[in-house]
């Protein structure tokens, strides 16, 4: 006899009627499809523009250079050590260009600075031009209240590293209407990516898990439970997991991390995301502290 | 180096350390009080050995060997000669108190005492112990003969030697030891409950189902399982009691509250594969 995994609604968290009440009916058949990349579509934009944090701004450039895409990058800050594109299609400047086709927001820190990027978008962008904003660390529902062409705006889960992989967290809000989920499933797919969508909240799914997994590292760290090279070891090896703690944090990068957790605190102001003393003192230098650290 | 290794309970834990010893060629006194699981250990013991024999692992004339160096016992007595006792019993600090009581008796005064609790404080473990010294946690994870790591926990009064003896041990298993001082949860039970706690939240909370946030840890995060699909291989009242234990043992700290939904599941007799339905359903087929 064999057992065979039938997928049901097991559970209590299967029932949405309480989703359907809220948004379109639409929305929430959505809120449980995931998008398939499509073969073959070729990409729809002229112009990418992508500003933000970096090094998402670089990572989500190079993606979406490589897959046949014309872009334009800017930084909040521009980076210490200017950055070398692989690609030859990606040119810096300050100014987004006219014939901008999408404009991709990737800041999670500096969140004025987010809001300036936004208003800037929406009062040079054409209507139909679509906005994705990292809403990790701010609902796209709150972005959107920023800026008056609210139905383009669409929430991501945008962290370092994670556009490396074929699925993307996608949050619409009560503006957005069907239309834009799909240029943006589109969009994504032209990248060779799916899309899943998720309700609109901070933290979303995989940047909310993680960061409290290495927030719990920080903790262990602090209490000297055991050494820090033996955290990541334990991890992958004892509880299968793809990265240690340490790893994920440093290709997530400490400051970020603190952001998420610290939008998780004041968003649900549940002591459980209280952020560890030691990861608060390493986001300042943005690296893991060894007993060697001076 | 151990010659002589006692296991008290011959669950999947004890079964799975069993096997490994017996592979090291270390003899190992198997003790359950209860003769049925003896012998069901034995023959999950033997069905492996003989999948290792199928799929070229193990040559066949060495099986017999193997199982010789196996011997089943009811008697706690029998473990007397034993250089290592390692105890995988149920997860309740007054049984396993209680037991280690038992065991510095029967056992040789120089014997090392090692309980594979996943959560539970060493320290107290030992606590009705004449020589705590000697006693230490090793929490093997299951699968036992795939996982790399023993996470070795020292209690407050754990000495150097017997922390020395029980990781040159690990090693003879072809294990890696990890150091951890005595604390709730220790590394891999404390860091790893995130990975089921916040999905449980984000489940509640209606933010994705537990389908999506099985898709999106495993084709975003890379995990080789989703925490949902995880949870109900584990068992819902195995997940419950270790994140029961977590939040005990480090006096209520909130980040460590179980989730409502595993008790209620559990309640009801949702344990996840076991029960055939868990967050998911399991249909037996032909």
């Amino acid at each position: 006899m064999k057992k065979v995994l039938k997928k049901s609604k097991g559970g209590e968290k299967t029932d949405r009627s309480h989703v359907r009440d809220r948004i379109p009916q639409e929305k929430a058949k959505q809120s449980s499809e995931i998008s398939q990349p499509e073969k073959n579509i070729q990409p729809l934009a002229a112009l990418i523009f992508i500003t933000g944090e970096s090094p998402m701004v670089e990572q989500y450039a190079e993606i979406c250079a490589g897959h046949g895409y014309h872009v334009c990058v800017s930084w909040n800050e521009t980076p210490a050590k200017k950055p070398e594109f692989l690609s030859s299609n990606i040119i810096i400047s300050g100014t987004m260009p006219a014939r901008t086709s999408v404009a991709i927001e990737l800041t999670n820190i500096d969140l004025p600075a987010k809001r300036k990027n936004l208003t800037k978008f929406d009062s040079t962008l054409p209507e139909t031009a679509p906005i994705l904003s990292s809403s990790v660390t701010v609902s796209a529902t709150e972005q959107s209240s920023w800026i008056s062409g609210k139905h383009r705006l669409v929430g991501i889960a945008a962290l370092p590293s994670l556009i490396e992989r074929p699925l993307v967290e996608v949050a619409s809000t009560i503006y957005s209407p069907k239309e834009t989920i799909e240029v943006v499933s589109r969009f994504f797919s032209t990248l060779g990516k799916g899309i899943e969508i998720v309700q609109d909240r901070i933290g979303m799914v995989m940047p909310r898990i993680l960061c409290q997994i290495i927030n719990e590292a920080a903790f262990v760290i602090t209490e000297d439970i055991a050494a820090l090279q033996d955290i990541d070891k334990a991890l992958k090896h004892g509880a299968r997991f793809p990265l240690g703690p340490i790893e994920w944090a440093e290709r997530i990068g400490l400051r970020q991390v603190h952001a998420v957790l610290t939008a998780l605190y004041t968003d649900l102001q549940e002591e459980r995301y209280r952020v560890a003393p030691l990861l608060k003192q390493m986001a300042i230098t943005d690296v893991w502290w060894t007993h060697e650290t001076p | 180096m151990f010659k002589h290794l006692g296991i008290v309970g011959a669950g999947t834990i004890g079964t799975g350390i069993a096997q490994l010893a017996a592979l090291s060629n270390i003899d190992v006194q198997l003790f359950d009080v209860n003769e049925t699981i003896l012998r069901r250990s034995l023959e999950r013991i033997k069905a492996d050995l003989r999948k290792a024999v199928n799929q070229g692992r193990l040559a066949p004339e060495e099986l017999p060997g193997i199982m010789e160096h196996i011997r089943t016992r009811t008697n706690l007595s029998d473990l007397g000669n034993c250089d290592c006792i390692i105890e995988s019993v149920v997860e309740d600090i007054r049984v396993k108190k209680d037991l280690f009581k038992h065991l510095e008796a029967h056992t040789k005064s120089t014997a090392v005492l090692a309980s594979t609790t996943s959560s539970l404080s060493i320290t107290s473990i030992a606590a009705l112990t004449r020589n705590p010294e000697r006693v230490v946690g090793t929490h093997f994870i299951h699968p036992v003969d795939s996982s790399e790591t023993v996470e070795v926990v020292r209690g407050h009064k754990t000495n150097d030697e017997t922390v020395d003896r029980i990781t040159t041990f690990i090693s003879q298993l072809g294990k890696t030891a990890i150091l951890v001082q005595d604390s709730p949860g220790f590394i891999i039970s404390r860091v790893s409950h995130p990975y089921f706690s916040e999905a449980l939240r984000i489940l509640g909370e209606h933010i994705a189902d537990a389908e999506q946030i099985d898709r999106i840890t495993k084709t975003i995060g890379g995990f080789p399982e989703g925490p949902f699909e995880t949870m109900d291989r584990m068992g819902i009242d195995a997940v419950f009691a270790v994140a029961q234990s977590l939040f005990d043992q480090s006096c209520g700290e909130t980040r460590f509250r179980p989730h409502h939904v595993l008790k209620t599941m559990m309640e009801s007799g949702l344990l996840g594969k076991k029960s055939g339905k868990g967050f998911y359903t399991y249909e037996e087929t032909p």
